[in-house]
């Protein structure tokens, strides 16, 4: 360890060591007051993440009640033209031996058309899968959302960011996007309430 | 040995949706018999009480992973013959040689078609 000259000057090492603690205090110090000055926005979107997860989870629900609608109505016509093929092919049958020639191979045809459709109504359920996949992406995004939240919160403890009351959760464009997402969960009409409002108006 | 039509399939997905899709794809060939299962672990349980002759299942689901599915039945005495097809989106080559590690019957990548799982069909069951 030095020792103080006569005159009184500060020896050489102690002196490097005391700018390099003062650059430290002025670094520390400059990243205090950059992260008080994010504390607003990081404690908003803190409160957000938890609201943007449920609407992507509600995009998955949405999607799968979509999908399972478009399901119900294939098979219902996929049903329908399994007992018309199996009719047409009983008619064709009769009529090839009642001597109903053309009348067969008319039929015959429109079985034909029948089971090209079958096809298509086949790839339209293997279409749907579709929402499968937007499923699975969207359960990543709430995992990577959930964890940014986590780390979030972490920050908010480790330094002690104060939470004001007039602060929470409605700031900015994706405060003002997320509060038109949540109106439109509750206010979104479906048709029927629009029409028995429009009756009452007087709409026939 | 060709598929018998009136086997039990057990179909293993989370999602409704693509279960639904397997099933009436499984019904337009020819098989009216399908199970339906949402992950590993409830797959698992039902071969165990009863007799299957065929699993589709996907690789990502809560509790149970579909290739945790297939290591469990090619460990367990009864249930190791069964063919297995994984019918899944993880694309990666590596995840195909996971499942041909471990003893996957065929592979599906999603999205898919009918036609590609009735190949598949064929192929498992020529």
């Amino acid at each position: 360890m030095g020792t103080r000259s006569a005159g009184g000057s500060v020896p050489h090492g102690e002196q490097k060591l005391y700018e390099e603690l003062g650059e430290l205090a002025r670094f520390v110090e400059r990243a205090m007051k950059a992260i008080s000055e994010a504390s607003p926005g990081i404690l908003s979107s803190s409160a957000q993440l938890p609201t943007a997860s449920g609407h992507l989870r509600d995009l998955n629900k949405m999607t799968e009640e979509g999908t399972l609608e478009v399901m119900r109505l294939t098979e219902m016509i996929q049903d329908n033209r399994d007992r018309m093929t199996k009719e047409l092919t009983a008619v064709i049958a009769h009529l090839q031996t009642a001597d109903g020639v053309k009348l067969a191979e008319r039929l015959q045809y429109v079985t034909g058309v029948m089971v090209e459709d079958g096809k298509h109504l086949t790839e339209i359920m293997t279409a749907l899968s579709f929402q499968d996949l937007v499923a699975q992406r969207v359960k990543k995004l709430v995992a990577i959302l959930d964890e940014v939240q986590s780390k979030l919160v972490e920050l908010v403890v480790i330094f002690g960011i104060q939470q004001h009351e007039e602060n929470t959760g409605a700031e900015g464009t994706a405060g003002d996007l997320l509060k038109q997402l949540e109106e439109s969960k509750t206010t979104a009409m479906k048709q029927q309430v629009a029409d028995d409002i429009l009756v009452q108006f007087g709409f026939k | 040995m060709p598929a018998d039509p009136n086997m039990k399939i057990l179909v293993v997905d989370d999602m409704v949706t693509m279960r639904r899709i397997v099933k009436n794809i499984l019904k337009q060939l020819g098989f009216a018999n399908i199970d339906e299962a949402e992950n590993g672990q409830e797959a698992l349980q039902k071969l165990r009480g009863d007799t299957y002759g065929f699993v589709v299942s996907d690789w990502n689901m809560p509790v149970m992973t579909g290739i945790d599915l297939l290591r469990a039945i090619r460990g367990d005495e009864k249930l190791k013959a069964i063919p297995v097809l994984m019918v899944t989106a993880e694309a990666q080559q590596s995840n195909l040689v996971e499942a041909v590690q471990a003893g996957v019957s065929n592979y599906i990548v999603k999205p898919f078609t009918a036609e590609t799982l009735q190949e598949k069909l064929g192929k498992i069951f020529k």
